[in-house]
């Protein structure tokens, strides 16, 4: 317990206002004085009834307010920011997750799940060379179709 | 505080990019059925791509699917800029979507679906920091 050097009473003039406060003459500024004096630990037996008066032995079985030090609660601060900042990107890196579902089973193996990821972009890369294949085949009817032709006017 | 909102207005988008599409149902309707294959890859160098995101779907014998996914197509198509599309027999088989880009990301959408040798659809979505027209150029230069 931290005690404050400020207020402490030498023995003599904390006598006066023990005395004075019996009175019914101490003023709130001399009472709060008293009350500092009378909470401090270690004293004389003598100052015991005001102690008591004073609500010392009370404050002793209170317990102390739990407090977080400053420190803390700054480290708390940037956590929570932190946490703020970088949760969504966590949660995304949380979830990179690579996979494949091949018949409605997830898969996890990398290169199978790679191989599955290659073969639909060959399905996309093949689909380009089918279109060109079928220009070519209009392509060759067309041609056929010319040559017929010749052949027809022949017989003609 | 102002931190605080700079630094979330960067990380949420990421989290929300593809959930702004209609093609996101499809992931989630689809992915875990038989008959499907559902890729997800993040972060992820592919065989010279660097896709910071990275979707699939393979459906085969599903024409509803197919069904479905033009329908999305056709929503996510708004504001997209469309690369390629093939129509056969007035269907379209074969669409590439460029998305307006999301933060930093360029997104992309491909579709195309074969009947023969047997009927399949194949889905990606793609987000990179790499523009999407290169992106593209390398993928359909691969094989």
């Amino acid at each position: 317990m931290i005690i404050n050097m400020k207020y402490k009473l030498s023995f003599p003039e904390a006598d006066r206002l023990i005395e004075k406060y019996y009175d019914g003459l101490t003023t709130g500024a001399e009472e709060r004085q008293l009350k500092k004096f009378l909470l401090q630990a270690d004293l004389p037996e003598q100052y015991r009834p005001e102690q008591a008066i004073f609500g010392y032995f009370a404050h002793q079985q209170v317990k102390p307010a739990f407090r977080i030090p400053t420190y803390l609660r700054w480290a708390g601060v940037a956590a929570v920011i932190a946490l703020i900042l970088l949760g969504p990107q966590l949660y995304v890196s949380g979830n990179h997750s690579d996979y494949a579902y091949i018949d409605g089973k997830k898969v996890s193996n990398m290169q199978e799940v790679k191989s599955h990821a290659l073969a639909s972009l060959g399905d996309i890369s093949r689909s380009r060379d089918e279109v060109k294949e079928s220009f070519k085949s209009i392509n060759d009817n067309e041609l056929i179709e010319q040559q017929l032709d010749i052949f027809s006017a022949v017989e003609k | 505080m102002l931190a605080l909102i700079v630094g979330l207005g960067s990380i949420l988008p990421t989290l929300q990019a593809q959930n702004d599409l209609q093609i996101s149902k499809a992931f989630d309707q689809y992915g875990e059925r038989k008959g499907v294959v559902m890729v997800e890859l993040t972060d992820e160098m592919l065989n010279g791509y660097d896709f910071s995101l990275f979707k699939s779907l393979t459906i085969k014998d599903n024409p509803s699917a197919a069904d479905f996914i033009r329908k999305c197509l056709v929503r996510d198509e708004v504001g997209a800029k469309k690369v390629k599309q093939v129509v056969t027999n007035g269907v379209p088989t074969s669409i590439y979507l460029q998305l307006p880009r999301k933060g930093k990301f360029y997104r992309l959408i491909l579709y195309n679906e074969i009947f023969t040798p047997e009927h399949k659809i194949t889905l990606i979505y793609i987000e990179s920091k790499d523009d999407s027209e290169d992106v593209l150029k390398l993928i359909l230069k691969k094989k």
